[in-house]
């Protein structure tokens, strides 16, 4: 303890010196940038940057690459929020709450709890980084897929708290998600499923094509169908900041979403993009006022919006303690190091303990430069909203367009999203919330791959699901879920199909 | 300016407007060429093929830009530099996986979208031999050791791979060959840092991946590799030896390596492939090389495309050893 400490300072030492100083805000800012314009994705930003740090050391590289993915995290919120254009599957949660926020006037409450919750679940991240990375890491190793498997099992169960619908239109939505989930080359065979010969299916539909129809698309198409209030908000600076009641709303599901965020961030893999789903979920689940989600919960946005970040700080542990990569944005910073001559692995801390430490370091300074950044920006961003509908929605499209072809390069992408644009048009006019399509969407791929590789792995037995402890304990997790729900429909003494045929009632009312 | 000027400087450029096709072949390159990069950021191929356009742009003097177009194992990017206009300016980085996606869908009965007929081989940038590893809780110290444990029993050691017909699964359907062992369970995963993952772990218990890739792994004791895959042992591990030494007939590596879709004027690639052999002796590019840990691997185009032929060789004899799987 008392040697991390003295490294931590040896770190500040170094983050401290101005050229390293320069580079974290150089990061951060670029990293803002490229969260809040649609146009251009975290990874993309990276790699695009990469040549210009080959004059500079592997410290410097390495903060200010890092600065453009968690700076990413910050802004990725905005367009969320003010236009409901999820810029990255992450955002997707806090598109439904955050963007019915900004429909009561409340935009700068959002974007300030987006900001400040981001800021604490990432310094939350860096601390607990500091503290436990390294026996931390080899848990997260034996997360392998039996245990992915039983996580996105606990995922589909929460699915059912993820809209605030009815139950029967959630999973009918999950479904047609799940399917959608399955177009692509089968990892286990090669066979080609559903792809009509496209080698661009081949490896699935993209999610953010997808989100960014639904949600974005679906909602500019929908809007001349309704009436639009002929008055642009203008709302005071006081108004910019959340009221008392919106951040003691918003304190509990911070910090749950940053401790959630940070565990599922550690885990190597691609579950990272469950998190935001996960701590929506969770939110409504344990929330006092489970109706208010999907009318702008302060809840909603505060928990997903610290969840994603978190879990991008968690996934620096397996990177800088092991040098295996949780996601593709890491994979392109261990390759930066490499490139640099600093091999990441387990021997980085005590080879390189300046870059270590320093790192770890410019992460404190960049989470607070991030906030000072952003939280004056608020102001800025909202001022977007008094611009007509008729300027703002070309543009958003426009927006919306260049950004998802900028993910892959891909114009099967973009066509991707305008057939889901107009599903979610549909969708919206039956009223149907696309949230649960996306999960599913995320869910199928993954699950379907860790079951089979688990299979694999036990030569056709079922029982590595409960032979190994996190696994099992994962499932409990859902058995006891599934009883408690259980549980409180025998408890009110109806079966599901009144408690079906009243929830259909109360929704053709609502 | 009087009119005079004015006519003839009209004209002047109008006629260079007019003849700019032929122009430009004189003088290639006259605009910007860019470089199709099959494969996503933080693979070999993005990571070597950046620091080359940053070498190429002086010596070519314009902007060398890389294109991602991943997907699909890069079938992706193979298809759209395949039907890119074959005039210099689009190249196309891939690695391993372009000479096996004929034979794959020759496997499954489709009609290839690809073959090597439809590309140019220009340079090789780097070969990284692959090695066998094993992860710290396997008790085999020798390949000799696992090479018996393989034969008591078969189907029972599990090793992971970047995907399906993948360069880190033919490599294994070659070991399987030479050595005669009974065949080894596969778990794939989606590429090279899952498989990794996997092996440390231990969800698998072997697996063939790049020096670079393991190289801190086995310093750090997590990993041990038991044979190399490379055709002389590697300078960053002396102690490995060859599969050739040990008397197996096993050579594959990891490479990427720059083409040019058929049909590309002789010229143009007169000009790009020596530009390439100027850039690939640039510090920048070496600089990034040893900074992988990798020897300097570099095969101008003569020499690539020899070693592509055989390479391919090699590839589609794997492909049909691992056959349609369920």
């Amino acid at each position: 303890m008392e040697s991390t400490l003295l490294s931590l300072a040896h770190g500040f030492a170094v983050a401290f010196q101005p050229d390293n100083l320069w580079y974290a805000f150089l990061g951060c800012l670029v990293g803002t940038l490229v969260g809040v314009l649609p146009g251009i994705g975290p990874l993309s930003g990276i790699s695009i940057l990469l040549p210009v740090t080959f004059g500079l050391n592997a410290t410097q590289a390495v903060i200010m690459l890092a600065g453009i993915y968690y700076g990413s995290q910050y802004g990725g919120s905005t367009t969320s929020i003010l236009m409901r254009i999820p810029g990255e599957a992450s955002s997707v949660m806090t598109c439904i709450d955050g963007n019915a926020m900004a429909r009561k006037g409340r935009a700068g409450a959002a974007l300030c709890i987006a900001a400040v919750g981001s800021f604490v679940a990432g310094t939350f991240g860096v601390i607990m980084l500091t503290l436990v990375a390294p026996p931390l890491a080899t848990i997260a190793l034996r997360f392998g897929p039996p245990e992915y498997t039983a996580l996105l099992v606990l995922g589909l169960i929460f699915l059912a708290y993820m809209s605030s619908t009815s139950l029967v239109r959630t999973l009918l939505m999950a479904c047609i998600g799940l399917l959608l989930g399955m177009i692509g080359i089968d990892n286990m065979t090669g066979h080609f499923r559903y792809s009509f010969d496209l080698a661009e299916l081949g490896d699935g539909i993209g999610i953010v094509p997808v989100a960014v129809g639904l949600f974005g698309l679906g909602e500019i198409l929908s809007t001349p169908s309704h009436k639009v209030r002929g008055e642009v908000i203008s709302p005071k600076f006081r108004e910019l900041l959340p009221n008392r009641q919106e951040w003691g709303e918003s304190v509990m599901p911070i910090a749950r979403g940053s401790v959630l965020g940070f565990i599922i961030g550690i885990i190597p893999g691609s579950a990272h993009i469950i998190s935001s789903f996960l701590s929506y979920a969770l939110e409504k689940r344990v929330s006092k006022h489970p109706e208010e989600f999907g009318k702008g919960a302060v809840a909603g946005v505060a928990g997903p919006e610290s969840a994603n970040n978190a879990a991008s700080t968690g996934a620096f542990v397996p990177m800088l303690s092991l040098g295996i990569p949780t996601g593709p944005i890491t994979a392109v910073l261990i390759g930066a190091l490499m490139i640099h001559g600093v091999p990441a692995g387990p021997q980085l801390v005590t080879e390189h303990p300046d870059l270590f430490w320093g790192f770890v370091a410019s992460m404190y300074v960049g989470n607070l430069m991030l906030l000072a950044l952003n939280l004056p920006l608020v102001s800025v961003f909202v001022t977007v909203l008094r611009i007509p509908y008729a300027y703002l929605y070309p543009l958003i499209i426009m927006f919306c367009i260049v950004g998802v072809y900028e993910v892959s390069h891909s114009i099967v992408d973009v066509y991707i999203m305008l057939i889901m644009g107009v599903l979610g048009y549909g969708l919206r006019k039956f009223n149907f919330d696309p949230a649960p399509l996306v999960l599913g969407l995320v869910i199928a791929p993954l699950l379907e791959q860790s079951l089979r590789q688990s299979l694999i792995m036990s030569n056709g037995n079922y029982f590595i699901f409960f032979s190994r402890p996190i696994a099992l304990g994962l499932l409990i997790v859902c058995a006891v879920l599934l009883a408690l729900s259980a549980l409180a429909f025998a408890l009110k003494r109806k079966d599901w199909r009144a408690k079906l045929a009243e929830a259909e009632a109360g929704e053709a009312q609502g | 300016m009087d009119r005079r000027t004015f006519v003839i400087g009209t004209t002047a450029t109008a006629t260079a407007f007019a003849a700019g096709p032929a122009f430009a072949q004189d003088a290639f390159p006259s605009r910007a060429v860019t470089i199709i990069c099959a494969f996503p950021p933080g693979g070999a191929n993005d990571i070597v093929t950046r620091p080359i356009a940053a070498a190429l742009e002086p010596i070519l003097k314009q902007p060398v830009v890389v294109e991602t177009k991943a997907g699909a194992g890069g079938q992706v990017g193979a298809q759209v530099a395949a039907s890119a206009k074959p005039d210099g300016y689009t190249l196309l980085s891939h690695n391993n996986g372009i000479s096996g996606y004929a034979e794959v869908d020759k496997l499954f009965g489709r009609q290839p979208k690809t073959t090597r007929a439809d590309f140019i081989p220009l340079a090789r940038l780097i070969a990284d031999p692959v090695l066998l590893v094993v992860n710290d809780q396997q008790p085999y110290k020798t390949l000799k050791d696992f090479i018996d444990d393989a034969k008591k029993r078969p189907e029972a050691i599990v090793y992971s791979s970047g995907g399906l017909y993948g360069a880190t699964h033919l490599p294994v359907a070659i070991f399987e060959k030479a050595t005669g062992i009974p065949k080894l369970r596969h778990l794939p995963t989606n590429g090279g840092g899952p498989a990794i993952t996997a092996l440390l772990g231990n969800n698998a218990q072997m697996s063939t991946q790049t020096v670079s890739a393991t190289l801190q792994h086995i310093k750090a004791g997590k990993l041990r590799a038991l044979a190399s895959f490379g055709g002389a042992r590697s300078k960053v591990l002396p102690d490995v030896p060859t599969l050739k030494e040990l008397g197996y007939d096993a050579e594959y590596y990891l490479w990427v390596g720059i083409f040019a879709p058929k049909g590309t004027p002789a010229s143009a690639l007169a000009t790009l492939s020596a530009a390439l052999d100027k850039a690939a002796a640039s510090d920048v590019f070496k600089n990034v090389v040893s900074g992988l840990g990798q020897e300097f691997a570099y095969l101008n185009a003569k020499d690539f495309e020899a070693f592509w032929t055989a390479d391919a060789k090699r590839s589609d004899e794997a492909v049909q050893l691992i056959g349609k799987q369920g």
